[in-house]
């Protein structure tokens, strides 16, 4: 990325960091006191008996035509697989030092106050993106606003940290991937615009997607939980997770390349800040108001019993 | 080769990470599930950014100072 802002007030960074860091600790407090300890204000469905699950039941999550009938005991009797203290740690442990690399990465290029808002913005962008379609899952469709067949949403089932209602590792996660991604395309594609680059970008981390999210949502891992309503299907998986891959990374690659500087240079550190989170937040829900509408016409497009299943359903997928 | 990279590991610190994300939760992930048929075969859609994650890589290799 060739970004032509580079702030040189180390103390300013430092100090921001801290701030914002120390502000990201204490909404994870809260939101992981939530999760764990008060879970029936968010409607967390439980992990140990899938036969509570009212506002999703099993038999209407995409994970269930997926799974022999062995399978489907298996989970009735054991729970959600890989809820041990073990897999929790290891997948925060690892996305943590995944997560430490890229900022160690973006600190040296552009700026501690950059890498910051990186970091930052990040769980903002993707951890409020993820809340709200979890969340329009269980109280939206549950209280019969949106129609369940239109809209699918999902949950995540395992996490130690959470960040609102999504777990801190996948916030790290797409940090660690969107830097990555964008990073590798501005390498590979130095002469490229930047709006070239975002859609680089974008495209490789949709392609990484496309084997990650078969593997992760399998019977043996369950890291996160689709409900039934995308009637377009991609190897086992709604497509709109997909586009919803690429237009994230496509979006904040452009925001953060090309207004972040804007606002710090206009507005100074905190209000630049401030004035790119509100931008990020504007764009969740223009991409949540998207997707679920693209969401609507996907499905009348392809209306069931047969939608679209790329490969056929046949096959086993 | 090694003593370069580790000199310069900074640099390399995005692929590497990408690389672990990509070895631990899609490849190792990958070997335990049984009932997709040809999951791990599935992997070959990957190559075009694995093959961009490595353009990257030997880019950034080759433009870093003579030791």
């Amino acid at each position: 990325m060739n970004v032509a802002f580079k702030s040189s007030d180390q103390q300013f960074g430092k100090k921001f960091t801290v701030v914002a860091l120390s502000l990201l600790m204490a909404v994870i407090i809260f939101s992981t006191y939530l999760h764990h300890f008060r879970p029936d204000v968010l409607k967390v469905p439980s992990n140990t008996d899938v036969s509570t699950w009212k506002m999703t039941p099993l038999e209407k999550t995409w994970i269930y035509d997926r799974m022999t009938e062995g399978e489907r005991e298996t989970i009735r009797k054991n729970g959600v697989p890989g809820t041990d203290a073990f897999h929790l740690l290891l997948y925060e442990l690892l996305s943590l030092f995944g997560t430490w690399m890229c900022f160690m990465h973006a600190r040296k290029h552009y700026s501690l106050w950059m890498a910051t808002a990186f970091l930052v913005g990040s769980f903002v962008f993707t951890g409020v993106q993820e809340t709200l379609m979890i969340l329009s899952g269980r109280f939206w469709m549950g209280g019969g606003l949106l129609d369940p067949n239109v809209w699918g949403s999902y949950w995540f089932p395992q996490g130690i940290l959470w960040f609102l209602e999504t777990p801190v590792w996948v916030c790290l996660c797409w940090f660690l991937i969107a830097y990555s991604c964008v990073t590798v395309a501005g390498k590979v594609f130095p002469r490229a615009g930047l709006w070239s680059r975002a859609f680089a970008g974008g495209m490789i981390a949709m392609v990484i997607d496309l084997w990650e999210d078969p593997v992760l949502t399998s019977p043996e891992h369950m890291k996160w939980i689709w409900a039934k309503g995308d009637h377009v299907g991609i190897l086992g998986i709604p497509h709109g997770n997909f586009i919803g891959w690429f237009f994230l990374i496509f979006v904040f690659a452009i925001l953060w390349e090309k207004y972040l500087p804007v606002f710090e240079k206009r507005l100074g550190g905190w209000l630049g800040m401030t004035a790119f989170l509100v931008l990020l937040l504007c764009s969740n829900v223009i991409i949540l108001t998207i997707l679920i509408t693209w969401g609507g016409i996907a499905n009348q497009l392809f209306p069931l019993p047969e939608g679209l299943h790329i490969p056929p359903a046949s096959w086993g997928w | 080769m090694w003593r370069k990279i580790w000199k310069h590991k900074v640099e390399f610190y995005p692929y590497f990470s990408i690389y672990l994300f990509w070895f631990v939760g899609s490849f190792l992930s990958s070997l335990r599930v049984q009932n997709r048929p040809g999951i791990v075969t599935l992997g070959l859609i990957t190559i075009p950014s694995i093959l961009l994650i490595t353009i990257a890589f030997v880019k950034t290799y080759k433009e870093l100072p003579a030791d």
